[in-house]
């Protein structure tokens, strides 16, 4: 220990870079982890707040930010007689709005305030009471510099801002509130409803209730675990695996950093490694000193990095507050693992070297 | 016959204890071939030597005859192509590869030229870590190995990394190192070729005392013709043979180093072959001598009731 500690912390330049760079690649993996987790929380935030077990959809609509769905007339009533407690109909429908010249995709929720389905959190005013008012995501808000009693025009009507809502935002796209009455005439679909959010009544229970909507037609009834799950996976098809592919990049920039460090300083200890091989250390030893080193140089940069990654998440949150960056502890402690195993792959180049010194070396000149 | 060999007073104490790890090296027919075909280059061919508990073995000869070759062997650094080399009852040229390492680290003790110390490490954890990997616990093999040093002279450099160690305490921290695991073979590779006049001299004399007065063996392989003086024997190679073997003794009167076989003179007296520079030393020693007994004899005389 004492020796790995020494040749590391001989030239000390050579371990801050491998500090550092064990630190960028664990910062940038939590920063990617901890994006995608804030893009998770994102898009299941409105169903996660939204009342109910069960979502009743069009036929074959099977999520709700990527589909458009527009259920039969009188679907409502048929699930409520099939042993709902509680049916919440929202009309809503992906909308590009223009603010400010700039073309804005949002998410329009039209809900009945006395039923639920809008907003469950607000930071300022209220939620609307007339068909010519709307409830903005803070942050979008915030962007654009719109502030309740602000007039945006949505489809082509003009609506009040009464009210900015929490945690409703997106760096993809927000949601906006209005009245369901207000979206009938923005959607043009008098008395439709896009989606049913179903509590089940105690007496018939979610697992019944579904089974007896299967047989309603021109509907799809999913649980909200299974929505928020497709919602996911369709997101997830198009950001996951760039988030996943960076963070793996990062996993390999950050292990060829800690493994280019430790096999430099091995190879140019060769002789003192030789030496110590003649004298009678076993491979193993040797293998140790620079595993040891690794391990240092990788935990050191790990949590150098978790740190850093804490600090660069509220930074970034606070200039792009649409980017939601969620990082658990548990995903820190997955990349201080991830630092040890830059460690032990990295301490595998030095490792060679050693295994190919031959001890008798250590004579010639 | 008992050689002759001075036992000048080092100006470097040594650690005050004999090796309780004597032991013969034998060497029988050892050839050492590197490549196959028409590249095959044979390095050492069928050397033979015995190397006794505190003898001093010099091996000297012209660059690429073998020595570091032979050297390579006898430290149970490389395995011989053909003959066998023998640590007491051990065969070492038949053991297993990994038994090896043990071997080097608790029988053998090995000094550099370019002294080879650890530099990230003080000069007492560069000792103390040898005694470590034999299985010292951490403070006795620092304790062992400050008291190794401070036998040496080293006690105000314990401390110091190799950069801020002369050339002299840089070698004798290697030879602490080398004595740590209290080794029956000490095996030197220009120990002195990187050191001046004065410390090679001091140098010389420690690795004579360590054979000496430890009875370990000490075999050296350098170009420095002042090793000669300490050496029991000088072993000329080229061309992977011996061709050439000188055994030294010292001239009793003026301390000079001698080749037996080129002695000027030589006397034996109650079974001791002494052997001289010149005429002038023989005709000395035995006046001397002649004085000493009739100075016995009187002093028997003197002595009787």
């Amino acid at each position: 220990m004492s020796l790995a500690r020494r040749n590391l912390f001989k030239d000390k330049t050579r371990f801050a870079l491998s500090v550092g760079g064990v630190a960028l690649a664990v910062m940038l993996i939590l920063l990617l982890n901890g994006l995608l987790q804030g893009m998770n929380a994102q898009i299941s935030a409105y169903l996660e707040h939204a009342p109910g077990s069960l979502v009743v959809a069009q036929d074959g609509v099977r999520n709700l930010l990527g589909a458009t769905s527009l259920l039969p007339p009188g679907t409502a009533g048929d699930v409520k007689a099939r042993g709902a407690a509680k049916v919440v109909p929202i009309l809503s429908q992906f909308i590009i709005l223009d603010l400010h010249d700039k073309k804005q995709p949002v998410y329009l929720v039209g809900y009945d305030r006395a039923q639920g389905g809008g907003p469950w959190q607000l930071t300022a005013g209220r939620e609307p009471r007339r068909d010519t008012e709307v409830v903005f995501d803070r942050i979008l808000a915030g962007r654009h510099n719109i502030a309740p009693g602000d007039t945006v025009e949505i489809m082509d009507r003009d609506f009040t801002v009464v009210g900015l809502s929490e945690g409703t935002t997106s760096w993809m796209t927000s949601f906006l509130f209005i009245r369901r009455s207000a979206a009938e005439t923005l959607l043009r679909a008098p008395g439709s409803a896009s989606y049913l959010l179903v509590i089940p009544s105690d007496r018939v229970g979610p697992d019944l209730l579904r089974e007896r909507l299967s047989h309603l037609s021109g509907i799809e009834v999913l649980s909200k675990r299974e929505m928020i799950a497709n919602d996911l996976k369709l997101f997830g098809r198009l950001f996951s695996a760039p988030l996943q592919m960076m963070t793996a990049i990062a996993f390999l920039v950050g292990t060829l950093v800690v493994g280019l460090v430790i096999y430099t300083a091995t190879v140019e200890r060769q002789r003192e490694y030789g030496v110590l091989k003649a004298i009678g250390a076993r491979n193993g030893v040797l293998y140790r000193l620079v595993a040891t080193q690794a391990l240092i140089a990788a935990l050191s940069g790990a949590v150098i990095g978790v740190g850093l990654a804490y600090g660069a998440s509220e930074l970034i949150m606070a200039l792009r507050p649409q980017f939601l960056i969620v990082l658990e502890p548990a995903e820190s402690a997955r990349a201080i693992l991830s630092g040890l195993g830059m460690a032990l792959l990295a301490a595998l180049f030095p490792a060679r070297a050693i295994a190919g010194l031959a001890p008798a070396e250590v004579f010639r000149r | 016959m008992e050689s002759q060999i001075p036992r000048s007073k080092s100006q470097l104490p040594i650690p005050d204890y004999q090796s309780s790890n004597s032991a013969t090296l034998k060497v029988d027919r050892v050839t050492k071939r590197y490549g196959s075909g028409a590249t095959e280059v044979t390095a050492v061919q069928e050397v033979s030597l015995t190397v006794a508990a505190g003898e001093i073995v010099l091996i000297r000869g012209p660059s690429g005859s073998g020595k570091t070759t032979l050297l390579s062997m006898l430290g149970a650094l490389l395995k011989p192509t053909e003959g066998t080399i023998r640590l007491d009852g051990t065969t070492l040229s038949e053991l297993a590869e990994n038994r090896l390492p043990d071997i080097r680290l608790r029988q053998f003790g090995f000094i550099f030229q370019d002294f080879n110390l650890l530099s990230a490490l003080t000069a007492l954890e560069n000792v103390a870590l040898v005694a470590a990997l034999a299985g010292a616990k951490g403070k006795e093999a620092r304790k062992r190995a400050a008291g190794l040093m401070t036998d040496l002279g080293l006690k105000e450099r314990l401390n110091f990394l190799p950069e801020k160690l002369s050339g002299g305490e840089k070698q004798r921290v290697a030879i602490a190192r080398a004595l740590v695991n209290d080794p029956a073979i000490i095996l030197a590779d220009e120990p002195t070729a990187n050191l001046d006049s004065k410390i090679g001299h001091e140098i010389m004399r420690l690795l004579r005392r360590i054979a000496k007065e430890q009875n370990r063996s000490v075999v050296i392989v350098s170009h420095d013709q002042r090793i000669k003086d300490i050496a029991d024997r000088v072993l000329w190679l080229e061309d992977g043979q011996f061709k050439e073997m000188v055994t030294m003794a010292t001239d009793p009167v003026c301390g000079m180093a001698v080749e037996r076989e080129k002695a000027a003179a030589q006397l034996e007296l109650d079974g001791v072959t002494y052997y001289f520079c010149s005429r002038g030393c023989r005709a000395e020693f035995e006046a001397e001598r002649r004085g000493q007994v009739v100075g016995d004899r009187l002093t028997l005389q003197v002595g009787r009731p």
